[in-house]
């Protein structure tokens, strides 16, 4: 008798979570469908000077906003299901191509002043990276790469991470050709900064309290391999470019490969000020000097 | 009587829930290694004691799931600054061992790391002054935390094993270790401190801070057919790693960071990134005889810079530890002055050798001794001559390696 009650109780009970379940299913198809939105964006391609932590200049290239030139790409961020339509200008004085890593049929390559339309959504949470696909991966490497936030909340940051060699930046602008099996970068980038300038940045630096729920979008658009450690925290990663068994994993260290990146989730559960850098530890110098390159610090109040 | 019960079960409680392990780490900064080519290299590093050199790996720090740990850290390097970071473990800001952002520890001065251990897993420990310099320079040790009874389990509920081996990778480059690189100028009420930081080109490649044959003769997993074998990869070097273990171990990954991961991966190959950790299950039902290869990939330019090996020996059962000759190795007195007796049981009649290796890995004496009958048997060794330090000496019947450590005063 006893068994039959808890045999009733635990199928009500599924009935209850799937009925729940079906509900928040139709609940955000619904948001989908009727709350998505298009948003329209235009990237300047532009060339410039970037300045290094220590005021050394290099050749660099951007997708900006404007057609004046920033060393920062443009961090683009959509809901889950809106639309969105690029309008890409090529300002610089050579062919440039732009192509969204891992969807179909978005590639194409600008002439100099001309424009190009790409139309881009995603039904689910993710990150995604957009890129100057030519003659890759130079293109890229002298800037050209950034990051589609798909699924952002209020507390959403972005890190987009780069090395450089400098003298191959210059010697790259210049048509020069370079030898990547002898690469040795010396600057090391968050969103075209280096330690201590990140933590002026607030899409980079991260503050929140305990019990936020904080997403950051993290990728690799740089030549050389990262390993981004976090100290005071454990994050959970949501989303994956390299592999869907990735999904779920709780960690402290995340290697990031060429052109990869995760949508982590840290939830703090402690107040402090808390450093985040990569732990190949060359890569926290700049100009050859420590601790100028990837570090930057997590406050939570 | 259910007084007496109920205040012996206070007690007991208690005692379990204050669970304490301490730890006593002394910094060095004139610390040597023998590396592989038999050249000595200066090396930083923590050490338990101060009449040896700093181990590479430092000492193991080893706690169980719940445990307040107290790391008493004492500073004797001259010109240097240290502290430790608590890798992976989520300690407070206070105990985070980043100089700026906590405290750091002055010549001849001690600080204190207070944490209460979390989940069961593997972590590290390092000094996070001058990090690049000082990680290379040889600052850094795990740390196991074990399950909260602390058995032989890769955490509480998980999965039982009966072998355990950690490889824990790095790489030297011997230019970094030259005086003029390692004695750093460190500026007081500075931020950081503002390093120049040479070209990186390691020239050893080391697994627990040994490489090619130091490796060879030293860390291997001997084991038995059936059992389950738990290794614990760490990786704290420049390169990345691929560790790929023989086929024939039918290896799993169950862990990364401290933390099961949610869905195992039966995978030979692990890829392991500077400050990742990966647990991995490995088995066999038949003997092997192979080795587990670990690959160091250039970061920069992805070429493949160096590949170590690691033996492994999974026999039969019968065959090996079922029948061992070799039994009961004890040393007295240890600590030692002039002469150290070695006294083994022996099952059965057996040509005995032993070597003696320096905690550096600097082979001391080696021996084939003779042919000792059955029974309790003993081995004296003059050890007037050696220099004060830790060292391990290694017994083998042939078939069996027992190994022991020593302290010569």
């Amino acid at each position: 008798m006893e068994c039959r009650v808890r045999k009733k109780s635990s199928k009500n009970k599924f009935y209850r979570v799937k009925s729940a379940f079906l509900s928040m299913v139709c609940f955000i198809s619904f948001q989908a469908i009727f709350f998505a939105n298009n948003i329209d964006q235009t990237l300047f391609v532009n060339a410039g000077q970037a300045y290094c932590v220590d005021g050394h200049q290099m050749a660099f290239k951007a997708f900006n906003s404007t057609g004046v030139f920033e060393q920062q790409n443009v961090q683009l961020s959509v809901g889950v299901g809106d639309t969105l339509s690029l309008s890409v200008i090529n300002n610089d004085t050579i062919v440039h191509g732009f192509d969204v890593k891992g969807m179909l049929g978005l590639r194409d390559t600008i002439l100099p002043g001309d424009t190009a339309q790409f139309v881009f959504s995603s039904a689910d949470l993710g990150l995604f990276i957009y890129y100057d696909h030519l003659n890759y991966p130079n293109h890229a490497y002298m800037g050209l790469s950034g990051i589609i936030g798909v699924g952002i909340n209020e507390q959403s940051f972005f890190w987009n991470i780069k090395d450089h060699q400098s003298e191959w930046n210059d010697s790259l602008a210049f048509g020069g050709v370079v030898d990547w099996l002898n690469y040795y970068p010396d600057y090391f980038t968050i969103n075209g900064r280096s330690n201590p300038n990140i933590n002026g940045d607030t899409t980079a630096r991260v503050e929140g309290e305990i019990g936020d729920t904080i997403l950051i979008f993290m990728a690799n658009t740089g030549q050389a391999e990262h390993s981004i450690h976090f100290h005071g925290y454990h994050c959970e990663i949501l989303y994956s470019t390299m592999s869907t068994s990735h999904i779920g994993r709780i960690k402290d260290t995340f290697p990031l490969k060429r052109l990869e990146g995760y949508v982590l989730r840290l939830v703090p559960d402690q107040v402090g000020e808390y450093p985040v850098h990569d732990h190949n530890l060359l890569s926290i110098t700049g100009g050859g000097l420590y601790p100028f390159g990837m570090f930057l610090t997590i406050l939570i109040q | 009587m259910m007084k007496t019960l109920l205040t012996a079960l206070f007690i007991c409680c208690s005692l379990f829930l204050n669970a304490q392990t301490n730890v006593f780490l002394i910094g060095r900064t004139l610390g040597e290694k023998i590396i592989a080519n038999g050249d000595t290299m200066r090396v930083f590093g923590f050490a338990s004691n101060l009449s040896s050199h700093p181990p590479i790996p430092a000492p193991l720090i080893e706690a169980n799931q719940g445990d307040s740990v107290h790391i008493d850290f004492w500073n004797v390097s001259q010109l240097h600054h240290h502290t430790i970071h608590l890798h992976g473990l989520d300690v407070n800001q206070a105990n985070d061992g980043v100089p700026m952002l906590s405290f750091d520890v002055d010549h001849m001065e001690h600080g204190w790391y207070h944490f209460k251990a979390p989940h069961a897993g593997t972590y590290l420990y390092h000094c996070h002054v001058g990090s690049t310099l000082h990680l290379q320079a040889g600052m850094y040790g795990p740390v196991v935390i074990r399950p909260s009874d602390g058995s032989n389990t890769t955490w509480d509920g998980g999965y039982a094993f009966d072998t355990e081996t950690m490889l824990f990778m790095s790489e030297f480059d011997t230019f970094w270790h030259s005086d003029s690189i390692l004695d750093h100028e460190h500026d007081n009420g500075a931020v950081h401190d503002s390093l120049e930081i040479p070209r990186y080109t390691p020239d050893f490649f080391a697994i627990n801070g040994l490489s090619d044959q130091q490796l060879e003769d030293t860390v291997e997993l001997t084991s038995k057919t059936n059992y389950v074998n738990y290794f614990r990869l760490v990786n704290i070097g420049y390169c990345s790693n691929k560790v790929i273990f023989p086929g024939s171990l039918n290896a799993i990954i169950i862990d990364s960071d401290g933390r099961p991961l949610p869905n195992n991966v039966i995978s030979d190959t692990v890829e392991i990134y500077p400050g990742e950790r990966y647990g991995v299950l490995a088995e066999s039902s038949t003997p092997v005889l192979d080795s587990i290869e670990v690959h160091y990939f250039d970061m920069m330019t992805g070429v493949l810079k160096d590949v170590q090996y690691v033996k492994v020996d999974i026999q039969i059962p019968n065959q090996v530890a079922e029948l061992p000759k070799l039994n009961n190795l004890r040393l007295a007195p240890n600590p030692t002055e002039l002469e150290l007796k070695v006294t083994f049981d022996l099952i059965q009649p057996a040509t005995i050798g032993f070597r003696v290796v320096s905690i550096d890995g600097r082979l001391i004496k080696s021996e084939l001794v003779k042919r000792y009958l059955s029974g309790n048997q003993s081995i004296s060794i003059n050890t007037s001559n050696y220099s004060a330090g830790q060292y391990i000496i290694s017994i083998t019947d042939g078939t069996r390696v027992v190994s022991k450590q020593f302290v010569k005063k």
